[in-house]
């Protein structure tokens, strides 16, 4: 059984963002990047399938500042193997999960494996999820909002949520894509020795035939939400207030 | 007939203790090596000294007091050991060539009521003044201790004074014998009774200290003869940096610890020499706050299963250690404050031990939910806020001026500003009070910007070595590459580590906290603070300033220099009691804490009455009681005050 | 040219979303076509009932009887090739989220995704977005025959039809047996609170005093549907449990409405709670640094707001 995962840097959403001067994208220069949170649980779902099943791991990245340093991080927490997708950072006008899938599906048509999970969601998603989209690449099937992944001969069984709470199981046949949302164990904690022993690894590059596609970012403009410093402050007095407060709710939606 | 039978009791018991002794020593052979041999007199000196002057046992008065008399009263009578065996082993030999009747005779006398006294104090000590710390020790020991040395000490003054009623006059050297002589002579006692009674008393004295012998090396007063190589062999490296993790023997080797084996010797004779007084766990915070944490059962736990694994005492003996002998919760426990190592009457180091062993939790990867979060964004980010590190200096934006860049550009003063201080938004307000201070005062100083990453010491108290050794290494090539004279900073951790930490990693900086700094610029007139605004404030010692890098008396010399009238908190300085925010503790659920030991410590300072401020000299501190004052509902008697906050007022 | 709508369903009643989607379709103008896929035409029928579109285009095979992606996938991309509508929605669920990628390159359409608000441009589309994770919004242009994947409650639902939209049958290749295939249905269980799925909360703080007032704060989060939560003094108080606790050392949350009353503000605070949506603040001090948090704030006693609020709502 192989496993491929892939991980992806994502903007650190805890501070305050702002834009380039075109509008098309964020400022990059103040922002930090760190694993998305849910290749984060795929990472782990791999793992966990890898020491229950006796699958190998390889992460895959594009290749970004900072991918070389998560790859590890991956080695560490029990991947087997890794390897960046070289990309001419000039070559590409957009990195939205639309745009990079063909890279990442030729990837995997290359590394050939039974399983690939991707977490659910990134923030680069306005044209669509990656796992779809390398459902529709590969020609695989492809499952989403996945919180469960167990496999036995060739098969997979994995648990799909749905809005409040509800959820199914599934089987499914091999090679399949798994957006995936949580894996069955919360991330383990990697001590830094291992990162510390993985230092000088050099994570090797896979040369891939495929290239970016189109999406219609060039007709997309960011904003930042209308949020003036400070609340909208209400005034008066206590029947004021909740007037104004009954109003709010009204306005939004929250009550009739 | 005596003779041999006396040769015979002695060798026998001898060879009883001999083998009892060696059963719980033999597992030091066979653990890990530590280094403690080197500097043979600084260690000599230091443990006469401990053991002479009783240093750390007289900061608890009555038991200082009373463990010095026994203590005094054992080394003298040891003359009258020697003196009733070598004269029933050797039939002549005799002290009283030297004195033995004379001078020694009075001393024994005077002496042996010492130890009486002694030991009722001690017995008063335990079965009615009660003090906290015992709870938890084994009293059945404490208590055949008395009994046995009561013994030996009674049947001792009673062969004398049986020798007096035969000898039919007074000795003029033994008071005490003699008037005991006369109350025996009162019962009726002739010179002929006498003189069976006398060889009953000897016997019976030789076979309590046999017995006495025999029984040591399964109690706790093992101690008294393995305190003092425990003293000599205490750490001699500063009290702020942790022994590193065990070198590893093999490649598989994990240097974790699972077993008694994975300590070093001194980790064990560490737990062989603890007394069970129960110092420590009377100034533990954590333990105070109801957390299943007291250093003295730690140790007591680590020794029972050592010895419990060694087939030595039943009991089940449940490995690994963690899970087993210790629970994780206890582990986690520990603020790593070190009171507890300052107290110890015998310097048993349980820092080390507790953060050895939350290595092998890191190693295996179980840490607590929070926890787990705070050390991923040091993993990914350098700092506990998971904030991007372009985002460290952020602070400086609202500054009047922009701080040099030390990287770039040469400095004499190096702040390294750290993560609370860099990141919390209430500590930030500090950070720039304390930059426009130096502004002001003309100080040439720059930061390292994004280029700085957490000191990494919470990190290493935590137990992740890698990330210590990590972030320590990032910090110090960037440091590498500036010129500065002297680092300074307003974070106690961030200090301890630069300071005591990092020249394990073979770098040395002259480091200093921010009270001094700002104490030397008003002595030098460069700040010129107003005096006639004092108030009536108390001030909280840092563990990592205080208790592990000395700082008592800047901060108070510059409160001082601000006229404010400083009381102490009955806790302060050495035995200055932790906010609870040490060795990662921050980081986890506080849940295990009933009582949260910021909150203990606001309500001592309230107990003082009069005073308005809590005065701080630490960022944590900051968030950690303004927490505790917010959660105590009592913001309108006591607001916490940063030294910065003090200075910047006073110079406005 | 129509706009198809695919709809979801679940134990015989139709998603929300799907209603909401139809709304949206109507808004904007022009023949409304409903994907409706169930195990018989019977079920179809049951569903189609009251949808508010001209034409419910259905899908009946046993293999659709219940969600699963790969059959839904093909059936999209069947009726998308049967009608060739202008525009294809789909809710941002977890269906949408399954098919629209799929959909829109085994159809070459072009999509757009996490779509707030929808409306005819040229002859196009605008569409307005949240993105990074709602700090952003993105406005960008879905050319005509694209793909939108619409959030949950953009819109609010119309009210149904009276009369059934006509029913086409279309027959879609489902492959041999799925490579997907449906094992059971889960519920979930009641009982543990879990506040990161609670959309609306109502959290007091140490001003609460006591658990004499607690009650009051309590119906207020009945009437508004709303979980009540606390800052830690309350917790540690033991006025509410921990699994309640909001901030550093208790659940981070990301509801749609966070109404405070009594929370100071505190940095361990706001990092459990500052990416809610919508944050309404009530504290007695204008200095309390919530104002500069929450969206809306009143400077008052909480314990005369509160009660009138109810009032109104009740
Ligand atoms: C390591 C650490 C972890 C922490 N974790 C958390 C955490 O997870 N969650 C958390 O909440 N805190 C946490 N804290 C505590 C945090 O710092 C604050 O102490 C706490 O949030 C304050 O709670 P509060 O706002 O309810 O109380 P207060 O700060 O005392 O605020 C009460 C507020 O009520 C207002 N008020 C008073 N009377 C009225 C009235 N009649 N009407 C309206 N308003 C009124 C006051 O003006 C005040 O602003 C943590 C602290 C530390 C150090
Ligand atoms: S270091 Fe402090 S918290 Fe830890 S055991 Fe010692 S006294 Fe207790
Ligand atoms: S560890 Fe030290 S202070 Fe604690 S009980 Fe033992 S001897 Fe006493």
């Amino acid at each position: 059984m192989k496993i491929v995962v892939i991980q992806r840097l994502e903007p650190v959403l805890t501070e305050e963002l702002e834009l380039s001067d075109d509008g098309r994208d964020i400022d990059r220069e103040w922002i930090g990047f760190a694993l998305n949170q849910f290749d984060d649980q795929a990472l782990e779902q791999a793992v966990l399938l890898k020491e229950s099943n006796g699958a190998t791991v390889t992460a895959i990245a594009i290749e970004d500042e900072g991918s070389d340093k998560m790859l590890k991080n991956a080695l560490a927490r029990g991947a087997d193997a890794a390897f960046q997708i070289p990309l001419d950072a000039d070559d590409v006008e957009s990195r939205s999960s639309r745009a990079l899938a063909p890279l990442y599906a030729a990837a995997i048509r290359t590394l050939a494996p039974d399983l690939v999970l991707v977490g659910i969601l990134s923030n680069s998603d306005l044209y669509g999820e990656l796992a779809p989209y390398l459902g529709a690449h590969t020609g695989w099937p492809q499952i989403s909002a996945v919180t469960e992944v167990r496999l036995a001969a060739g098969k997979a069984t994995v648990r799909q949520e749905y809005a409040g709470g509800r959820a199914a199981r599934f089987e499914v046949d091999t090679p399949v894509i798994i957006g995936l949302q949580t894996a069955m164990q919360p991330p383990r904690y990697v001590a830094g020795s291992k990162l510390r022993d993985l230092l000088k690894v050099q994570i090797p590059e896979l040369e891939v035939d495929g290239a970016p596609s189109a999406d219609m970012s060039h007709g997309t403009t960011l904003a930042l939400p209308d949020q003036s410093a400070g609340a909208v402050m209400f005034d008066g007095d206590a029947d004021d207030i909740a007037t104004s407060i009954h109003n709010l709710l009204k306005e939004k939606g929250f009550v009739q | 007939m005596q003779t041999m039978l006396l040769w015979l009791v002695t060798v026998g018991a001898l060879a009883v203790f001999a083998r009892r002794f060696w059963l719980r020593l033999a597992p030091l052979s066979r653990a890990r090596a530590a280094n403690r041999t080197d500097q043979p007199m600084e260690r000599l000196t230091g443990a006469l000294a401990d053991i002479g002057l009783h240093r750390r046992l007289l900061r608890f008065t009555w038991s200082g007091v009373l463990h010095f008399m026994i203590f005094t009263s054992f080394l003298v009578l040891s003359t009258a050991i020697l003196q009733a065996f070598g004269s029933g082993l050797f039939p002549g030999f005799s002290l009283a060539v030297i004195g033995g009747d004379t001078w020694i005779a009075l001393l024994q006398d005077i002496f042996a009521l010492l130890m009486l006294i002694g030991l009722a104090m001690a017995a008063w000590q335990r079965f009615v003044r009660k003090p906290a710390r015992f709870v938890g020790s084994k009293t059945g020991d404490a208590t055949l201790i008395y009994l046995l040395a009561g013994g030996i000490v009674l049947t001792m003054l009673l062969e004398f004074a049986t020798a007096i009623v035969m000898s039919g006059a007074p000795h003029a050297w033994r008071p005490v014998s003699t008037v005991l002589s006369h109350l025996l002579i009162g019962t009726g006692m002739t010179a002929q009774s006498a003189s069976t009674a006398h060889l009953v008393f000897f016997w019976l004295h030789i076979l309590i200290i046999l017995t006495f012998l025999i029984y040591i090396p399964g109690s706790k007063h093992r101690h008294m003869m393995l305190a003092a190589f425990n003293l000599y062999f205490r750490p001699l490296t500063p009290k702020g940096q942790l022994p590193p993790p065990p070198t590893k023997l093999a490649e598989a080797d994990t240097g974790t610890v699972e077993t008694y084996q994975d300590f070093t010797w001194k980790d064990l004779l560490d737990t062989l020499s603890c007394t069970e007084c129960g110092r420590c766990q009377s100034v533990c915070p954590a333990y105070a706050a109801g957390a299943p944490l007291s250093p003295k059962s730690l140790i007591m736990d680590l020794r029972d299963g050592l010895l419990t694994h060694e087939g030595v005492i039943d009991g089940d003996a449940h490995l690994p250690i963690i899970g087993g002998a210790i629970s994780q919760e206890t582990l986690w426990s520990c603020t790593t404050c070190r009171a507890c190592m300052e107290v110890c009457p015998v310097h048993i180091e349980h820092v080390p031990k507790i953060v050895q062993l939350r290595r092998t939790m890191v190693e295996d990867g179980a840490l607590e939910p929070m926890l787990q979060t705070a050390m991923t964004n040091f993993q990914s980010q350098g700092n506990s806020f998971g904030k991007p590190a372009k985002q460290r200096a952020r602070w400086t934006k609202d500054l009047s001026f922009k701080p040099k860049d030390a990287r770039n550009e040469p400095v004499d003063i190096l702040w390294f500003v750290g993560d609370f201080a860099s990141f919390d938004t209430r500590a930030q307000e500090l950070t720039r009070m304390v930059a426009e201070l130096l502004h002001k005062a003309g100080v040439d100083f720059g930061i390292l910007y994004d280029g700085e990453r957490n000191s990494g010491n919470d990190v290493r108290r935590v137990g992740d070595e890698g990330l210590f050794e990590l972030l320590a290494q990032q910090n110090i090539d960037t440091l590498a590459g500036c010129t500065f004279n002297r680092i300074m900073t307003t974070d106690p951790h961030s200090l301890n580590a630069l300071k005591s930490e990092y020249p394990a990693l073979g770098a040395n900086y002259d480091v200093m906290h921010y009270a001094q700094l700002l104490l030397d610029l008003i002595k030098a007139g460069k700040l010129t603070p107003r005096t006639d605004a004092g108030l009536t404030v108390t001030y909280h010692d840092p563990c990592y300033l205080g208790r592990y890098n000395g700082g008592f008396d800047a901060p108070r010399d510059l409160m001082a220099a601000l006229g404010h009238t400083l009381k102490e908190m009955p806790r302060n300085r050495e035995n200055s009691f932790c906010c609870g925010a040490g060795g990662g503790r921050i980081w986890m659920d506080d849940v295990v804490f009933k009582e949260r030991p910021s909150e203990n410590r606001i309500k001592e300072a309230l107990e003082l009455g009069e005073i308005t401020h809590f005065v701080v000299s630490c960022p944590k501190d900051v968030v950690m009681y303004t927490a505790a004052i917010q959660n105590l509902g009592v913001g309108d008697r006591l607001a916490v005050r940063d030294l910065a906050e003090l200075v910047t007022l006073s110079v406005a | 040219m129509t706009i198809l709508v695919l709809i979801e369903h679940y134990q015989g009643g139709v998603a929300d979303g799907s209603l909401e989607l139809l709304t949206l379709a109507r808004t904007l103008g022009g023949p409304v076509t409903a994907l409706v896929l169930a195990g018989s035409m019977a079920d179809v029928a049951t569903l189609a009932a009251g949808l508010d579109a001209d034409t419910v285009l259905a899908v009946a095979a046993p293999a659709v009887a219940r969600y699963a992606s790969s059959v839904y996938l093909r059936s999209l991309n069947a009726a998308i090739a049967a009608c060739d509508p202008e525009l294809v929605l789909l809710s941002y669920s977890t269906a949408g989220i399954d098919l629209a990628a799929g959909a829109s390159v085994a159809t070459g359409r072009e999509m757009v995704a996490y779509v707030t608000s929808l409306t005819r441009h040229g002859a196009g589309f605008a569409a307005c977005s949240q993105v990074y994770g709602g700090k952003l919004l993105a406005t960008s242009t879905l050319p005509a025959q694209g793909i939108a994947v619409v959030m949950p409650g953009a819109v609010k639902a119309g009210p149904r039809s009276t009369g059934d939209a006509p029913v086409q049958t279309l027959t879609v290749d489902l492959g041999p047996d799925g490579c997907i295939r449906h094992l059971e249905t889960l519920v979930p269980e009641s009982g543990g609170i879990d506040l990161t799925k609670a959309a609306r909360i109502v959290c007091v703080g140490r001003a609460l005093g006591n658990t004499d007032k607690l009650p009051m704060a309590e119906a207020l989060a009945k009437l508004l549907g709303a979980e009540i939560a606390g800052s830690r003094p309350v917790i540690d108080a033991g006025w509410l449990p921990k699994p309640r606790q909001i901030g550093k050392s208790g659940t981070k949350v990301k509801p749609k409405l966070y109404l405070m009353a009594g929370v100071s503000g505190a940095p361990e605070h706001l990092e459990g709670m500052g990416e809610s949506e919508l944050i309404i603040a009530l504290n007695s001090d204008p200095r309390a640094p919530i104002f500069g948090k929450a969206h809306y704030g009143a400077v008052c006693d909480m314990f005369e707001v509160m009660p009138t609020l109810i009032q109104k709502l009740s």
